[in-house]
């Protein structure tokens, strides 16, 4: 009877934990800290949303902005190693994984001014030929200015990876923003983003922070602390980290886009 | 081999040189080292072949007089912020 007892409560203990310690449910659990996804915090972006699992990274992608509302993936040292040199692969396409009115098309973004490349999961962190084919799928694409494309965020994505190689390994959950009470959508279809995101979480030394840029041309970016983050994205992006860590900004280093001259990492 | 213009979804890297195709564009983006080597060699052919084609292509089009003095853009339509609370 005492003994029963105790069962029962520890059956309530487990569940209390399910609810309080875990984030979204997730087909692929590796490429999140601790096998746990991101969580919604406002609820509107939960509508028409799906998770989208490859080699290399997890999406979850948006039938609302025909985008994804972000990509997970762990980058290591070895990983990088192992990618480098991959030649670059076969071409934009779209997601046939979508239905064909959740998804973007590369009509979409034709004669539209707006580079489709940033692929949220960037291909030059692919440790695989796959994977780094996997990142032409239009599921990780989000309309970007190509100045900030090209300068500033493939900065920070270098920068992410030279601290990869530094610390060894580290998470890091990428989307874009939506500020504001209007937004522009191409072709009415796709939104384009008013910012962009990358959250960096080092699991060894138990620190994160991510960089937040505008999706407009210039060299401007900041780093927040996930707190700060979460509020901007409305998501719970690292469900499984305590708000003392989330409040502190850990050091992350300036994009100067030194040290990748040529591309050739 | 890419053809300029022809589409949206072509895509190559020539030793760090990111090269997109679009229908009105060919953007180039990145920087490269052409070395005085093997490597170099293939390199610089391939950005050669690659011009030579766009230069190719939009001088057909002017001689049958459809290259616009500029391109013109698809402005983005204006919409609600789905998300706002």
């Amino acid at each position: 009877m005492h003994k029963k007892k105790e069962v029962a409560l520890g059956v309530i203990g487990i569940l209390l934990i399910a609810t309080t310690v875990f984030g979204g449910p997730t087909a692929c659990p590796s490429h999140f800290a601790n096998g746990e996804a991101p969580e919604f915090i406002n609820q509107k972006l939960a509508n028409k949303t799906r998770e989208l699992c490859n080699e290399g990274y997890a999406i979850k992608h948006s039938g609302i902005t025909r985008t994804p509302l972000y990509a997970a993936e762990l980058i290591t040292r070895e990983g990088l190693q192992q990618g480098k040199g991959l030649p670059r692969s076969n071409g934009f396409r779209p997601d046939p994984r979508l239905p064909a009115s959740e998804r973007s098309e590369l009509s979409d973004f034709a004669r539209s001014g707006y580079g489709r490349v940033f692929h949220v999961y960037p291909a030059a962190d692919a440790t695989t030929a796959q994977s780094k084919d996997n990142s032409f799928v239009l599921s990780n694409m989000v309309p970007q200015d190509s100045e900030s494309n090209r300068g500033i965020w493939n900065n920070i994505e270098g920068a992410v990876r030279k601290e990869a190689k530094r610390r060894g390994n580290l998470y890091v959950v990428s989307g874009p923003l939506y500020q504001g009470g209007e937004l522009k959508a191409l072709k009415g279809r796709v939104l384009i983003p008013t910012g962009m995101y990358k959250a960096v979480y080092d699991p060894a030394r138990n620190e994160a922070a991510a960089y937040v840029v505008l999706n407009a041309p210039g060299d401007a970016y900041q780093v927040v602390s996930i707190v700060e983050l979460e509020k901007i994205a409305g998501i719970n992006l690292l469900p499984t980290l305590s708000t003392q860590i989330k409040s502190r900004a850990m050091q992350l280093p300036a994009p100067t886009g030194r040290g990748k001259k040529g591309g050739r990492r | 081999m890419m053809k300029p213009f022809a589409d949206e979804e072509a895509s190559l890297e020539i030793n760090g040189l990111t090269v997109e195709n679009r229908l009105d564009r060919v953007s180039l983006y990145g920087s490269l080292d052409i070395t005085r080597d093997q490597a170099g060699l293939t390199a610089a052919r391939e950005l050669k072949d690659l011009l030579c084609g766009i230069v190719a292509e939009l001088e057909a089009v002017a001689k049958s007089g459809d290259l616009p003095g500029q391109v013109e853009l698809v402005q983005p339509e204006t919409v609600e912020n789905p998300f706002q609370e």
